[in-house]
Parts: structure tokens; sequence; C-alpha cells
């Protein structure tokens, strides 16, 4: 079966845009577009599927006909992909897929949201949109309430508190300071995080991803086409998904994601690896009860020591077992809903192949790990992704 | 024992055989006041509730006017009499003026007493609460995004109100689901006992809270919000009620009672929240 790689990958900076989707989106596909290292013409893409909730603005349908129009890809056969925030994520597989089914050689994955451009009201209205509407919101909860009640669980049940959590956050803003990209470009004390408002106890503003704007968009190409565009491809060497209930309480545990736990098995399966070589990880970590879980449902933790990973550091930047949010993660690098999951992809397309600057470069970084999340746990893509082909 | 008096979902009560009274166990001087998400509605199920308790049958009752008849008969399975069976019902909901409802056997005279104990309430606040529902219900106080619309709730009232599960084999599952686990219709209905204890819980702040509840979250300051495994298995997150302190910890063990959850587009939503027992 074909080989699918990653040959060129892009995105906006995150954080507040005074751009509207259009120029978003053209700006992404643009600096995806000019990342391949050889001749490349947008009109050699076979498909694209784009990532978006629609949050903001304002064009609810037909969404990803209106981004296509705007980055010379007309007639280029697309559709918008919904998922939450793992939306990006699964274009991305999508798109994969669409080449290992053989009925394309090049594809577009990416994704985009604008979420500042409604006022405070409306924007509440549309927190928590992808959680479980009939019974969770009727009980007060948008997605601070979910993970607050899954980081208290978790507290009681394994030796952990919230200083883990806070040690998650002054890690992910220590990376994302570096990251010219990051919505949140600035280092916190640990003081300061454990100290911050608090917004669903436990959770305080400092263990809460922003609200971004942003989109990102990567090219995925055949392994029979790849040579025409660059000399260093990132191959995707494993695609993993799963789904779980929408609600908390339809699941067996709120103290782990069994969406994680099954599409990262089934990546790291595809991809003939164990969690030990992954070098780097784009956790997704909207909330850092989040990142913590993940830990340990992505195998670099046993279960019920995601809060020692944490307080030991051993997701620091080449320090630890492995990088964990190089990036800043959507805890520093910003949440721009349907734009993360192939943000993460940009990320780990630039560590992989070296063109990370100003000290963020993981070293000698052979292999990575893209883990995007939709809603409180309700659908999850795994992607694996290497410099070797196998 | 054929008499008494109590508190009964958290508010007062006083019986014999041939009444149930429920009041509000509020006060602003001299006039007994509802608390932050009751009403008449919500004293009126409890009423019948205890009747229940009791060990009563009511097939159905005639409702004073001030009552929802809809989520009454949704929460509690008790129709409401119209012209036409009206006859044939054998009991009365009347309610006062003064947050109190007697739910009453026809026919039978009785003597109501009179309750002494309240607590007395901020008048600001009561004041500010009564006006953001007053606000709330408006028709204009409509969504802009995520919501529960009215077929959508109306379709899970029974279950949400009645704690109404579904018995798929050896599980008990609540909320109901469509189809069964062999993917074919379940209509069976099970009552779920309506207690649980506290698996989690959060309190979010004012802002941290849906749209929905904008207007009476900072009055409240915040929101309390329990994860339960309820005591017949299933598990549920709600809301804790508003007029009562919450200091919630887990293990904690919980009853759940019909109140106001919020209003949208002129509808209240009534729903279950949970006190602490």
């Amino acid at each position: 079966m074909v080989d699918v790689a990653v040959v060129g990958a892009g995105q906006t900076k995150y954080g507040n845009h005074a751009l509207g989707l259009k120029g978003m989106w053209a700006e992404a596909a643009l600096n995806a577009f000019e990342s391949v290292d050889g001749d490349f013409s947008p009109s050699q893409i076979d498909e694209a599927f784009i990532g978006s909730i629609a949050f903001g603005g304002s064009q609810l349908g037909n969404t990803a006909a209106l981004l296509t129009e705007h980055s010379a890809m007309d007639g280029v056969p697309v559709r918008r992909v919904e998922n939450a925030c793992a939306s990006s994520g699964f274009a991305f597989r999508d798109a994969w897929m669409a080449i290992k089914s053989g009925q394309a050689d090049v594809v577009v994955a990416g994704g985009i949201e604008k979420m500042n451009d409604l006022t405070p009201e409306r924007k509440r209205f549309w927190l928590g949109v992808s959680g479980d509407t009939e019974w969770e919101r009727l009980a007060g909860l948008t997605f601070p309430g979910t993970y607050a009640l899954m980081a208290r669980r978790y507290f009681h049940e394994f030796d952990s508190n919230h200083d883990d959590l806070v040690h998650i956050s002054v890690k992910n803003h220590a990376h994302g300071a570096m990251n010219p990209l990051a919505h949140i470009q600035k280092q916190v004390s640990f003081e300061k995080a454990a100290g911050g408002f608090m917004v669903a106890d436990p959770l305080t503003l400092y263990d809460c991803c922003p609200t971004s704007d942003g989109a990102s968009c990567v090219i995925l190409a055949a392994d029979h086409v790849v040579k025409q565009f660059t000399d260093t491809p990132v191959w995707v060497r494993g695609s993993g998904a799963s789904s779980d209930r929408l609600a908390l309480h339809d699941r067996p545990s709120i103290t782990q994601l069994k969406a994680t736990a099954e599409a990262s098995k089934r990546a790291y399966q595809q991809s003939g690896i164990t969690p030990r070589d992954i070098d780097l990880a784009e956790v997704h970590d909207c909330f850092t009860i989040a990142e913590l879980m993940a830990t340990e449902d992505l195998g670099f933790a046993q279960r019920g020591q995601g809060g020692a990973f944490a307080r030991e550091g051993r997701g620091m930047l080449n320090q630890g077992d492995v990088t964990i949010n190089s990036s800043g993660g959507l805890k520093s690098k910003g949440h721009p809903l349907g734009a993360t999951g192939t943000g993460q992809i940009v990320e780990v397309f630039k560590q992989l192949r070296g063109q990370v600057a100003d000290g963020r470069q993981v070293r000698d970084a052979e292999t990575a790990l893209t883990h995007n999340v939709g809603g409180s746990g309700a659908t999850c893509a795994v992607h694996v992704l290497g410099r070797e082909r196998q | 024992m054929t008499s008494g008096t109590d508190v009964w979902k958290g508010y007062l009560l006083a019986w014999d055989e041939t009444y149930t009274l429920i009041q509000s166990p509020f006060s602003k001087g001299d006039d007994r006041v509802f608390g932050a998400d009751s009403d008449y509605t919500t004293l009126a199920i409890a009423a019948l509730q205890h009747r229940v308790s009791l060990g009563d049958t009511i097939e159905c009752i005639s409702l004073a006017e001030g009552v929802n008849g809809s989520i009454f008969t949704m929460a509690t399975d008790v129709d409401v009499a119209d012209e036409s069976t009206y006859d044939s019902c054998k009991w009365d909901l009347l309610i006062g003026d003064d947050a109190t409802v007697v739910l009453v056997q026809r026919d039978v005279q009785i003597e109501l007493p009179e309750l002494e104990t309240f607590v007395e309430v901020d008048e600001d606040f009561q004041l500010a609460i009564a006006g953001a529902w007053e606000k709330e219900l408006q028709e204009a106080h409509v969504s802009q995004g995520a919501y529960v619309s009215r077929s959508q709730y109306n379709e899970g009232g029974v279950a949400r109100m009645a704690l109404s599960g579904q018995q798929f084999g050896e599980l008990l599952v609540w909320p109901p689901r469509q189809l069964n686990e062999k993917g074919d219709r379940e209509d069976g209905r099970v009552s779920l006992t309506p207690t649980g204890n506290v698996a989690s819980w959060t309190k979010l702040s004012a802002a941290g809270a849906p749209s929905e509840f904008s207007l009476r979250a900072p009055l409240l300051g915040g929101l309390t919000t329990v994860f339960l495994d309820l005591d017949d298995g299933p598990k549920g997150v709600f809301l804790m009620v508003d007029d009562e302190e919450n200091d919630v910890k887990i293990g904690d063990a919980v009853e759940l009672v019909v109140r106001r959850i919020y209003a949208q587009e002129g509808m209240i939503r009534y729903g279950l929240r949970g006190r602490i027992i």
C-alpha cells in the first residue's frame, strides 16, 4: 500500500487576529505552499479537507468552498470536517486515507477558527458547544467544568494535586515563550500559575487554554510523487482514531480518556513503535489536567503516575523522557479549535526537519506524535510521524 | 405516624392523612418568599412526591393556576385534570400567596398549621434573583449558539425530572437511549432512586458558566455542579440547589429534587438538582 508523507506545512500566528477567515486561511495556505522545498503549485492538489467548528467568522455553511476560492484551489473537491477540537486532526486523517486509498496523490488538510469576533455573551454560548448539550450544559457545565470534574476525581484516586497541573502550565508557557507563532509568548512562575483566578475549582486561569484565532495548513503526498517536492519529507507512520461516549456520565472512568488510549494503540501498532521511541509529542492540553491524563493514555507514564511525570519535569524540552508540547501546546501556543490538529502537525514537521530556531529545537528528533482530542474526549486522532519511512 | 411536620425536598412540610402542605422556608419580613430556584411548580411536585412516599396512589389531581401542568406530569407521572376528568380526581392542589401549596383530598375540611421555622433572606438578593428570572423569561432571551431547544428538552423531560431510565439486560441505563445494545427500540422505563454520592464536583465562576446562567450566576457567586454515582448504578451530572450552602465533598450523600434550572425563549427549563442530605 502507498506510503504518505507531509511535504509542506504552515500556519498563522495564533492569537487575536485582525484578519478574517479568508485572510487567515490564505496566510496559512501560502506558508504551507512556500514551505515545500521543490516546485509546487496549488493546481496539483487533488483533494482538500478543512477542519472547523464555525465558531466565528459567520460563514456557517460551505466554509471550505469559500476558503479554497481564496487560496488558488478552485475546483478542488473540498469539504469542512467537524469533530469539535479534533476537527483538523480528523481532516489530516481523512487526507491520509484519501492517499492511502489510491484516489489522490496530493492532498491538503487544514483547519481554521475565528473565535474573537464574537461578543463575550455570544462566545459563551459557543464555548462548550461540543460537549453534551442536553445533560451537561443543563448542569451548568462548559469545558472548564467538565475537565474540573476530571481533575478533582483524579486527585482523589491518585497521588496528585493541583501543584502537578501548575508544573504543566509553567512548562508549556516556558516552551511557548520561545515560539513566535504562539498566542501567549511569556513565561509564568510557579507561584503566579498556582494563584491564578479560579475558573472552575480546582482549575485556575493558568490551567485553561486561551480562545485563539488561527489557521493551519498541511500538504500530504503519496510516496511516488514525494520526490517532486522534497528530499526531506516527514512520513506519516501511523494514524489512529477512536471515539467515546459524548457525556462524562456515560463513561466507566473520568480519569482517563478511552478514545486517546485506543487511538494511540492503533497508531503505535501501525507504525511499529512504542511510546519510548517518541522524541516529541504535541499533546492536546486544552486544560492542564488533559495533558496529565494524556501522558498516561499515550503510554508515556504508568496509570496514576501522570502527576509524578509532570512534577519531575519529564516532559520538559530536551530534559525529560519525551518533549511534550515544544510549541507551548494549546495552553500557550493557543487553541483555535478547528486549526489545532493540523497546527500540531506543522510543529512536528518543522521539528523533525530541524527547522525550529531560538533554542526550541528538540535535539535529534526522529519520531513525533500528535494527539488531538474533540470535546471532553468523545473523539480523538493520534498520528505518529517520522523522518524515516519505516 | 399519621401527621407531622418536617423538612421535605428542602421545603417545610406539614401533613396528615388528608393533606400535605409544602412551604418555602424563606421569609422577607412578614412574607414567605420562594428560594432562588423554586416556584409553585417545584413545591407542587414536592407535595405529590410526599404523598407517594406515604403510599398513596394518586392518578389524577386538579392543579391551581400557577403550576406548570406538563412539567408536573413529566416529574410525577400523575395526570392533571381537565374539565372532562375533574370529577374523577380525588385530590386538589391549592396554592397560597405565601409561597405555599397544599395537596388535599377533595371535600375534606382541614385546618392548616402555622409553620414557624424560616430563614430570613437578604432583600436585595431576593429582588435581584427575582428580577433576573423575569429577564430570563422574556421571549427575547434566546440562544446565540448551543442550547437545549424546546423539543430536545421535552424529549428528555421524563428522564430528566422523574429520573426515568432503562433496563438493558443486567444493565440499568440512565439517561435513556433511543436503541438498546442490540439495536432495538427499548420503550420500557424504570424509575431510579433519586439519591447518590458525590464522585466529583466543581464550582464554576460566573465567568465560566454557560450564557444560559449569565444573569443569575454572578448573583449566586457561581454555580456548583456534582458528578454523582447514583445509588442504582448509573451516573449523572447535576447542579446543586441555589438556596442552600453547598459545601460539597467527594463521598457526600445527595438527594435530587426538581427545581428551576434556567429560562429561555419564554420557557422555564426545570430539572433535577442536588442537595446534601
